[in-house]
């Protein structure tokens, strides 16, 4: 393998191709020609580094100096001071919010410091193209240890000591699943990924598929060879991660190339191959059982799981389903031992599996944040340690309100629960739950009844409409919502939204209608004042909902310093500003619509909103 | 078997029965709305929700489908339970408040009206309240697997492919059938170019044949069976005990030797649509004569009620003799069992309905034993009998001002008027006519036909069983028509004929037939066709023709057509007549 004295490592996650990488590596390569350095440097694409709120990044290994929101027209610059003279060029660092010195390394980052890596532990060192780049950093050693060395029983001992549960919400210890779908009556049985990630602003399992796809196939490879009898395994990904499908199938053909997939791997009489299936974008299809009648081509609906897939899952075969990121844990377990595994985290699992939580999670930190992105932490950590520490606090210094786990079913969380650690059983007590991992975070300037609606609609607009409780039950509650935010709701609303609420998850067919509620639910709860100020003084204290809104125009201002310039009333499209040019305006509030054009075009901050 | 509590009633059932029917064994009753015995539990109405107790955990699941477990505990009423029971009536309430079964279940559960107003609110009577049952229905069952569910939430809806008439429905009405609120309806209507042949009423693919048929077995019409569309359904297998359902039983071709054949065809009904004058098949009410047997027929669609197609009983009925025969446009020849059986619909529409009746009749032929009395006691009982062919059948609004939908206009010869009477339904007389295929069956036994289209019998008064081809007999309407009593006693005296064949064990033949010599058959074949007996065979091996003693009647058509002359008439041969002829020219 040839040897470079300098890398550059140009992120190709979802997040940077859109902000133009691809264009970055281009010029990359252009300046290192110009230059004659192409001997000795080397560009390489890899795969998301989770700091996506800073890209388009760059890293330049082996010093790991870490280049920030980059453009092509930076590249010249870098390539001369960096490349060539060795000086990181200070102006593309990253600097912390509200600190002047910046931090070149990437291993010195805050955000990065902080993570503990296991499921991301390849992010931005490998390309994931490369099948060779991957076995580099030790992959498919656990393989070659299992199957060389291991019995299948000890596998499926090694897993369930480890203490990992499912990292796609449920929380289900996987070992186990493995072992009652290994106990599970029949000749055929199934592995299943699910990669049908629908959670609005989540993309974990994006970023590993695209980052580190053979991680997730050895981890497949490994169920099939404890669970016994599997033979054939699936991968079910949203239509709408072209790039995760594109890497897959390459990573599939390149692992089938070397032998790890298909007859006799390792010649050890193992067979097992695997197989792509794109899914047309349904939330609902991230539940198992719909996720299985639509890789069986049926409509992706759900059923009752009375009966459970891992005895009678797809085509009534026992099947074994786990997340992206559950199934990418499980090589680090083999070749590290589960007693690595869970000396990290939280209770304890060596007598019952839903004991603790152990070793890491992927969140997908987004909303008011400074540092948004992906970002792993070791089970156990405090809620506040992710949004200060990792996070890097709210955003242009506002106030903390809360934060929002577990997708567009989870709670709401207060300031007051931000000590609470991430653990299973902790987020479900206080009405929130683990989820995927989405993690979004709420400043003052969010509105909570507007918060609940949002998630709600997408709820309600992604259930599969089965039964009636979901189906009918969201949309009523939506109904509700919705008058709560124009004005119309009333104090008995907020009764027949819990009893409404409260229904709904008890009676649902699926986790879907179990769970959709949730945000409902949980900002009830904890921010109750903030529905009676909508329901009882008509306002809205976060000022979002508009028609609970009054505008008005300081006249002071407005002839002072304005000199009543009237752009207000150029915009104003309901024509509700009256006043003359060098005049005070006014706003007549039976004609304003509320749009708050006004708002947005005064140049002087005169209009006043309440 | 395992033992579980319900509302602490013990019950004994299987492992893994759903709750449901465990608590249907203890006698408790659970609201379901999308359940249904045909198809796998659905679980979407959530009305069946009850709450199982294992252990410490209670949990909320729905009893049609959950199955039971050793030591279960079930609350199927509980306070909580009643609760998401009434929200759920609630929000379907909100939603349709018109359809019946939801307003019953809503009462029935406690529910007067919604605390949920609703956006999709559909005041029908019949909407669909999305259960499923259709679609599980045809999925399951019929295996059609036409009708979906497409949309999301609270857009879903059922629909066909495309949202359009699909020519993979095979119109089975399953999904009709199980529609708790009548959304969806079967119309009767021209499908895939077939038109509805009998519109009395609702006919399943199994039914008997005919009525009084023997053995009374019912068959299975593989048109209209949805197992011989899908391969689905099989229900009639699943519910008959003994397992007498075959699919796989085929119409087959039985050769049987025979020395003697009896023929008993039977006819075909004149079809009176032909006569556009009386409007059968266009107008609504009239009747042809087996429609309206059919009719009276306690078995039959109407259940033996004298009914129009609106359901109401007739005023007044029309009956019009000689539809098709004594008529020199169709058949000129009297079908002979009109005018009794006209008597006999006469008396029966009496008997069931206050109607008054009319015959319309040519002449009245009650020529039968113990006939003229049946017909003196029907004018006792009040029927009008009009004497002259009707002329036409027209609708109500063609006519003068009456009371009945139809009008039938006739010359009533007995008063020397022309008269219009108003009536609800009219039966036709129809003509007895020959089987359709009747030319077919004749050239198979090489008999012939009458002018009148029926088989000839050897002589009309002498021997009217029996035909000019030895061993084929006639009897019955294909020989002409008649009676039951007539028939009987014809096919009697036909069975008598071949019995007495059978019991000689011989046959005698007359001594004068033709035979091949077959040094000088050439095998050309010209004798086969020729002979009216069809005697003669080609031997495939020999490659010559020859013939069946027993079937020649020595006519000479071969004689003198074999080009050979390998073929003579014994006792007939040239050498004889020649013979003769000296032998004469030498006295």
């Amino acid at each position: 393998m040839k040897q470079y004295r300098l890398q550059v490592m140009v992120c190709a996650g979802t997040g940077c191709v859109s902000n133009h990488s691809f264009e970055l590596k281009e010029a990359l390569d252009r300046e290192i020609k110009k230059h004659n350095l192409q001997n000795e440097t080397e560009v390489v694409y890899t795969g998301c580094n989770g700091f996506c709120g800073a890209g388009p990044i760059v890293v330049v290994q082996p010093d790991g100096i870490f280049y920030q929101l980059l453009k092509v027209t930076d590249i010249p610059h870098l390539v001369e001071e960096h490349l060539l003279k060795g000086r990181p060029v200070k102006k593309n660092l990253y600097t912390p919010p509200a600190e002047k010195t910046p931090i070149p390394k990437m291993a010195d980052i805050p955000f990065f410091s902080d993570q503990t890596l296991i499921a991301l532990r390849n992010r931005g060192m490998i390309d994931p193209e490369k099948i060779d780049d991957y076995i580099a950093r030790g992959g498919y050693k656990a393989l070659a240890k299992v199957l060389t060395s291991m019995k299948p029983d000890e596998v499926m001992s090694e897993i369930k000591a480890s203490g990992l549960r499912g990292r796609g919400g449920g929380g289900f210890p996987t070992g186990v699943k493995w072992e009652t779908c290994k106990k599970a009556h029949g000749d055929t049985k199934y592995v299943i990924c699910n990669a049908d990630e629908g959670d609005p602003g989540a993309f974990m399992d994006r970023s590993i598929i695209e980052g580190d796809p053979h991680a997730v196939i050895e981890g497949m490879i490994i169920g099939a060879y404890a669970i016994e009898n599997v033979h054939q395994g699936y991968i079910y990904v949203r239509m709408e991660y072209p790039l995760a499908i594109k890497r897959f199938q390459i990573a599939i053909q390149q692992a089938r190339e070397y032998g790890l997939l298909g007859k006799n791997i390792f010649a050890k009489g193992f067979d097992f191959d695997l197989d792509v299936r794109r899914g047309a974008g349904a939330f609902v299809c991230g539940e198992s059982t719909a996720l299985m009648a639509s890789i069986e081509g049926r409509p992706g609906e759900p059923r009752a799981k009375y009966i459970h897939t891992v005895e009678k899952g797809l085509w009534d075969c026992p099947t074994c389903l786990n997340n992206v990121e559950t199934w990418v844990n499980v090589p680090q377990i083999i070749l590290k031992g589960a007693k690595w595994f869970s000396s990290v985290g939280t209770g304890d699992v060596s007598i019952d599996p839903w004991g603790g939580s152990k070793g890491t999670k992927v969140f997908s930190l987004a909303g008011k944040v400074n540092n948004t992105g992906l970002v792993e932490v070791p089970m156990g950590i405090s809620l506040g340690d992710i949004v200060y520490k990792i996070g890097g606090g709210i955003r242009e210094g506002k106030k903390f309100k809360a934060v929002q786990t577990g997708g567009p079913s989870g709670g709401f969380i207060p300031e007051s629960m931000l000590d609470i650690p991430v653990d299973y059983e902790e987020l479900t007590k206080i009405g929130s739950m683990m989820g995927s991992g989405g993690m979004v975070v709420c400043d003052e300037e969010n509105c909570m009844v507007d918060m609940a609606k949002y998630f709600l609609k997408f709820t309600q607009e992604e259930s599969c409409g089965k039964c009636i409780p979901c189906r009918e039950g969201t949309k009523r509650m939506l109904d509700i919502l919705e008058r709560i935010t124009i004005g119309e709701g009333t104090e008995e609303d907020l009764l027949l939204l819990e009893e409404l609420s409260n229904m709904i998850v008890e009676s649902s067919l699926c986790a879907l209608g179990g769970s959709a509620p949730n945000p409902v639910l949980t900002t009830l709860k904890y921010f109750r004042e903030e529905y009676e100020a909508h329901v009882k003084n008509k306002k809205c204290p976060a000022k979002i909902c508009r028609q609970l809104l009054t505008y008005t125009i300081d006249q002071k201002i407005c002839l002072e310093i304005g000199h009543g310039c009237g752009v207000c009333k150029k915009n104003c499209p309901d024509a509700a500003i009256i006043g003359e040019r060098k005049t005070v305006h006014y706003i007549d509030p039976v004609k304003c619509g509320k749009c708050g054009a006004c708002y947005d075009v005064c140049n002087f901050n005169a209009i006043i909103i309440e | 078997m395992v033992t579980v509590k319900i509302d602490g009633i013990e019950v004994q059932v299987q492992e893994d029965t759903p709750i449901l029917k465990a608590a249907e064994k203890a006698g408790i009753w659970i609201p379901t709305m999308c359940h249904s015995e045909l198809f796998e539990p659905y679980g979407v109405c959530r009305l069946c929700s009850v709450e199982v107790i294992r252990g410490k955990r209670t949990r909320i699941v729905t009893a049609c489908n959950y199955p039971v477990r050793e030591g279960l505990t079930i609350q199927t009423n509980s306070a909580k339970i009643q609760w998401i029971r009434k929200i759920i009536m609630e929000l379907m309430l909100s939603r349709w408040p018109n359809v019946k079964v939801v307003s019953e279940m809503a009462a029935k559960l406690g529910v007067k009206e919604s605390r949920f107003p609703s956006l999709e609110r559909d005041e029908a009577e019949d909407a669909c309240i999305l259960c499923g049952r259709c679609v599980n229905v045809c999925r399951e069952v019929v295996q059609a697997e036409i009708l979906a569910f497409a949309h999301r939430g609270i857009k879903r809806e059922v629909v066909l492919p495309f949202g359009d008439q699909s020519n993979k429905c095979i119109v089975c009405g399953a999904c009709a059938h199980v529609c708790p609120t009548g959304h969806i309806k079967m119309v009767v209507e021209d499908y895939k170019g077939k038109k509805p042949e009998f519109t009395l009423g609702v006919k399943t693919p199994i039914s008997v044949p005919t009525l009084q048929a023997v053995p009374r077995v019912p068959v299975i019409d593989t048109e209209s069976c949805i197992y011989f569309e899908t391969g689905g359904c099989q229900t009639c297998a699943k519910v008959c005990e003994p397992q007498a359902i075959n699919y796989k039983m085929e119409d087959e071709i039985v050769e049987v030797e025979a020395g003697q054949v009896l023929l008993t065809t039977g006819y075909d009904l004149f079809d009176a649509s032909k006569l556009a004058q009386y409007g059968y098949g266009r107008l609504d009410n009239v009747y042809s004569s087996l429609d309206f047997e059919a009719i009276l027929n306690s078995t039959g669609p109407t259940g033996g009620k004298v009914v129009m197609k609106n359901g109401n009983e007739p005023r007044s009925v029309g009956i019009l003799h000689c539809i098709g025969s004594r008529d020199v446009e169709n058949h000129p020849y009297c079908s002979r069992v009109c005018c009794m059986y006209a008597l006999k619909f006469a008396h029966l529409v009496h008997d069931r309905t206050d109607a008054a009746i009319y015959q319309f009749y040519i002449d009245m032929r009650a020529f039968g034993k113990g006939y003229e009395e049946f017909y003196s006691r029907l004018l006792d009982e009040g029927i009008t009998m009009i004497r002259g062919k009707a002329a036409e059948v027209v609708e109500r609004s063609h006519g003068i001002n009456g009371d009945g939908s139809l009008l039938i206009r006739c010359e009533d010869t007995l008063i020397g008027k022309f008269r219009e009477i108003p009536v609800d339904m009219v039966v036709l007389c129809n003509a007895i006519e020959p089987r359709h295929d009747i030319e077919a069956i004749r050239r198979i036994f090489s008999i012939s036909k009458s002018p009148d289209g029926f088989f000839l019998e050897r002589h009309p008064k002498l021997d009217p069983t029996s035909t000019m081809s030895d061993g084929i007999y006639i009897a019955g309407c294909a020989q002409g028509p008649k009676d039951i009593p007539d028939t009987v006693a014809q096919a009697g005296s036909a069975a008598a004929r071949i019995l007495s064949i059978i019991a000689k064990g011989e046959v005698d033949i007359d001594p004068i037939r033709a035979f091949i010599d077959e040094k000088y058959c050439a095998g050309c074949r010209m004798c086969n066709n020729l002979c009216p007996y069809s005697a003669i065979d080609f031997i495939d091996d020999k490659k010559i023709s020859q013939i069946n003693d027993v079937l020649c009647k020595g006519c000479g058509t071969c004689v003198a057509a074999c080009p050979a002359s390998a073929i003579t008439g014994k006792g007939f041969s040239d050498a004889q007549i020649f013979a003769e002829l000296e032998g004469l020219l030498a006295i």
